[in-house]
């Protein structure tokens, strides 16, 4: 236990490290000045006057060596202080949490219903493999891996919202104006989820304690209610977990058609003005929950799993 | 989306279309339903295509949301109808000195926690936009030295050299009153600090700002019982709220959405002129381009027309100089571009130019249509024997290479009245010798003491005369080849009653905007 904490704490600190000193390095690595981007994302328009663009890079500390600026940030993250905002001056705390608990309160409920859904689907298609059932699922399911969000979410407006009346088309209010976003982000999972249930279900079906289950007078339904669909699902724990830290930092295309005011929105927000702080900040408490998220998983299914045989060493 | 469109839907929108005038020139207004009468208990929704990123920074563009708002106020305002400055919340102006301007403040009028406006207060909100870090591109310690409260009632604005332009810059909204107890920490609060005709009551982030009605608005009655200003950057979101109801005017919508909303019932569709020509800028300053000929080339040789009617869906008019033709200072009116190929053919063998040396256009990827619009131009040039390759960028990364003079072509647009309702800034940055931001690398004395004399020039329409003259300067010169003027298009819901357009959107919500109960 002690030994699986320990290297899954070293993993966490390596992730934040490297994924906060890449994010501070993109403003200076992609084409055009960082300080021109922060005085742009304040006022639209191109032209920008030469002494506002020195004076500015002067009091953000821009002109200093860029180890300086990465370690300077370091040493008050590791004080509990994430900074201020280059672009609005306002604490990075209090415009990162704020969208992660949008985040979180969607990614929960797109992952909520892909669970929802593709369980029976996995169930049904991978109890009866190669039947009509299993290879309808398995079309439906691969197809949905090909619409993108961003036809599939003007899809859902134009029905739920235009057609029909019955959903808001954007915004973040109630829990209506969640499920066109949670709809859109879910439907790829589904197609995960259920390609992995049926998976599993196949293979816990043809392990050997189930005909030895059966031998001692279990059922068929007992037989795949007790030792078929539990084993079976055990490939989704891990799943849900990968999906989970993707979605935190990765929805911004759902975020922006939806104006939903989330993680995604704030990270691609952060990194095309140049706002370090907020972006290092993002990814800090993104890397931070997607390893802690995925170790959970890991910690589940070495639990669960009998080809792990439960061990956390 | 054309599937669900009803036969009423089409009669809609062919009203809709007679009532907007069904062409695009200057500022529209909501005509709305001419019988219907205001309910003063309704509420609005405004979905904006911005959100405010500064923390309310008034020398930031979220002085824009404000004013939209109908919270924030300026000593002047622009009227775009009238094409002048009117008073605000100043009610006269005079130039007391070659440098001095004074400014008569509005008597009875109170912020909205109860303080009154007083001269003091307007030389301390002013004096608070002049220190920005960043400052406004409007008001700045380059060309305003100072702000001082003379009496009571008149507060002067001081200038290091004589400029007429003073009340222009006095209307923009970066130089919106708040309340001395706005400034507070070195940050902005605007709750409850405005003037204007909406008190804002709540925030939620990069969301929505709500605002209830001020009853003690020194303009008059106030129509609304109060409104919500969304900030959605999608188009097709806002476009897609106005049509369902969610909102009841949605501030520039995308080409991609306006045929769906005039078929839409309950919609109409607002446009005007905007300050913005999609132009491409020809590097004047390395040759092939420095040889005016192979300029004129090139513009002889694009098809505006079919530009328009194609990237553009019918939604820009062909440009006919460096200005819109509905702008005061475009002076006459100029006939548009015709394509004419053999004098562009003509004017390319006069100057030498062989395909040996082919072109290349920079597309910026900010503006997703200018790639089909070089590959219009490219075809375009083909046919006179220009070989064109086209490069997208981000803006950023191709920004160095032209303002150092190292490319040929770039396709952008700029806002001509980014800073003040007049082009002197535009006219002076882009094009003199010494211009900040001359992208094309065009030097011309003549231009140049024409901007001059201009900028000096109190008298509002000889300053006009001398801006068409330098437009007509630029248009002979072929500096560069201005392609379509691009439209503001709003839409409202057909119950919004007294919603006039404004092309840059700092005027959305007034005193007099209403909606009808039904």
């Amino acid at each position: 236990m002690i030994p699986f904490i320990a290297k899954r704490t070293a993993t966490l600190v390596a992730a934040v490290a490297v994924s906060s000193f890449a994010v501070f390095l993109i403003p200076y690595f992609t084409p055009g000045d960082p300080v021109r981007k922060i005085i742009r994302s304040r006022v639209a328009g191109d032209a920008v006057d030469n002494g506002s663009v020195q004076a500015l890079g002067e009091s953000l500390g821009l002109h200093d060596p860029l180890a300086v600026q990465y370690f300077r940030w370091l040493g008050d993250v590791l004080s509990g202080d994430m900074g201020l905002s280059y672009v609005s001056r306002t604490a990075v705390a209090g415009q990162v949490l704020p969208a992660l608990t949008v985040t979180l309160s969607l990614v929960t409920m797109a992952l909520g219903i892909a669970v929802a859904v593709s369980l029976p689907l996995g169930i049904i298609a991978g109890l009866r493999p190669g039947s009509a059932p299993d290879k309808t699922i398995t079309a439906v399911t691969q197809a949905l891996i090909a619409m993108p969000e961003y036809w599939v979410a003007p899809v859902l407006v134009l029905v739920f919202a235009l057609k029909l009346s019955v959903l808001p088309s954007a915004g973040w209010t109630d829990l209506s104006s969640a499920v066109l976003p949670a709809l859109t982000l879910a439907l790829r999972p589904i197609s995960y989820f259920t390609s992995a249930v049926r998976a599993g279900i196949i293979d816990a079906a043809a392990a050997d304690h189930v005909p030895a289950a059966r031998a001692r007078g279990l059922s068929h339904a007992q037989s795949v209610l007790r030792h078929v669909i539990p084993n079976g699902l055990v490939p989704l724990s891990t799943l849900f977990a990968v999906w989970f830290a993707g979605l935190l930092g990765g929805s911004v295309i759902v975020e922006v058609i939806f104006a939903v005011p989330g993680m995604g929105r704030l990270l691609f927000d952060a990194v095309i003005n140049s706002d370090i702080p907020v972006a290092q900040g993002g990814v800090v408490v993104v890397v931070a929950l997607a390893v802690g998220v995925t170790t959970l998983a890991d910690f589940v299914h070495r639990l669960l799993s009998p080809a792990v045989g439960g061990s956390l060493a | 989306m054309r599937s669900f469109l009803r036969p009423p839907a089409l009669i809609a929108a062919a009203l809709t279309l007679a009532l907007s005038g069904c062409g695009f020139s200057g500022t529209q207004t909501q005509a709305g339903q001419a019988a219907a009468t205001a309910d003063t208990n309704q509420r609005i929704v405004v979905d904006n295509f911005r959100a405010p990123v500064a923390n309310w920074a008034l020398e930031s563009d979220a002085a824009y949301i404000l004013s939209l708002s109908g919270c924030l106020e300026t000593l002047t305002s622009y009227d775009q109808a009238a094409g002048k400055v009117i008073p605000m919340l100043a009610t006269e102006w005079k130039q007391s000195s070659p440098v001095d301007w004074d400014f008569s403040i509005r008597q009875g009028v109170s912020f909205q926690d109860g303080t009154a406006l007083t001269a003091e207060s307007v030389a301390a909100a002013l004096n608070h936009v002049l220190d920005a870090k960043v400052p406004a591109r409007a008001f700045n310690r380059t060309m305003i030295s100072n702000v001082t409260a003379v009496d009571g009632q008149t507060v002067r604005v001081s200038t290091p050299a004589e400029n007429p332009l003073v009340p222009y810059r006095l209307a923009s909204v970066n130089t919106g009153i708040l309340a001395p107890a706005a400034y507070k920490d070195g940050a902005v609060d605007p709750f409850g600090h405005c003037t204007g005709p909406f008190t804002p009551v709540s925030e939620k982030a990069k969301q929505s700002l709500t605002l209830d009605r001020n009853e003690h608005y020194w303009g008059g009655d106030v129509q609304l019982a109060g409104a919500e200003v969304r900030f959605i950057t999608n188009g097709a979101t806002r476009a897609a709220q106005v049509q369902t109801g969610e909102a009841d005017i949605s501030l520039s919508i995308p080409v991609s959405s306006l045929s769906t909303l005039k078929s839409a019932p309950d919609v109409t569709v607002l446009g005007a002129d905007s300050p913005r020509t999609a132009t491409l800028y020809m590097n004047n300053g390395r040759a092939p381009l420095d040889n005016v000929d192979v300029r004129k080339a090139i513009r002889d040789s694009l098809d505006l027309d079919a530009l328009a009617a194609s990237v553009y869906e019918g939604a820009a008019l062909p440009a006919t100089g460096p200005f819109a033709p509905s702008e005061p200072w475009a002076g006459e009116k100029s006939e548009e571009q015709k394509q004419d190929l053999d004098e562009a053919r003509k004017l390319l063998a006069s100057a030498g130019y062989t395909a040996d040396r082919p072109l290349e256009i920079i597309a910026i990827v900010e503006r997703a249509e200018f790639a089909d619009v070089a590959a219009v131009i490219q075809e375009n040039l083909k046919n006179i024997g220009i070989p064109v390759t086209i490069q997208s960028k981000e803006y950023a990364a191709a920004e160095p290479d032209v303002l150092a003079g190292n490319y040929d072509m770039l396709l952008s647009q700029r806002n001509r009245l980014i800073d003040i309702a007049d082009p002197i800034g535009f006219l002076t940055a882009d094009y003199t010798c010494a211009g900040t931001y001359n992208l094309s690398h065009f030097c011309d004395p003549e231009y140049d003491r024409t901007i001059t004399e201009a900028a000096k020039t109190v008298d509002t329409g000889r300053r006009y005369e001398l801006y068409a003259k330098a437009g007509k300067i630029l248009k002979e010169q072929a500096v560069n080849a201005w392609l379509v003027n691009e439209q503001a298009t709003d839409a409202a819901r057909t119950n919004v009653l007294s919603y006039v357009q404004d092309p840059l959107s700092r005027y959305v919500l007034t005193a007099k905007t209403a909606k009808s109960g039904s």
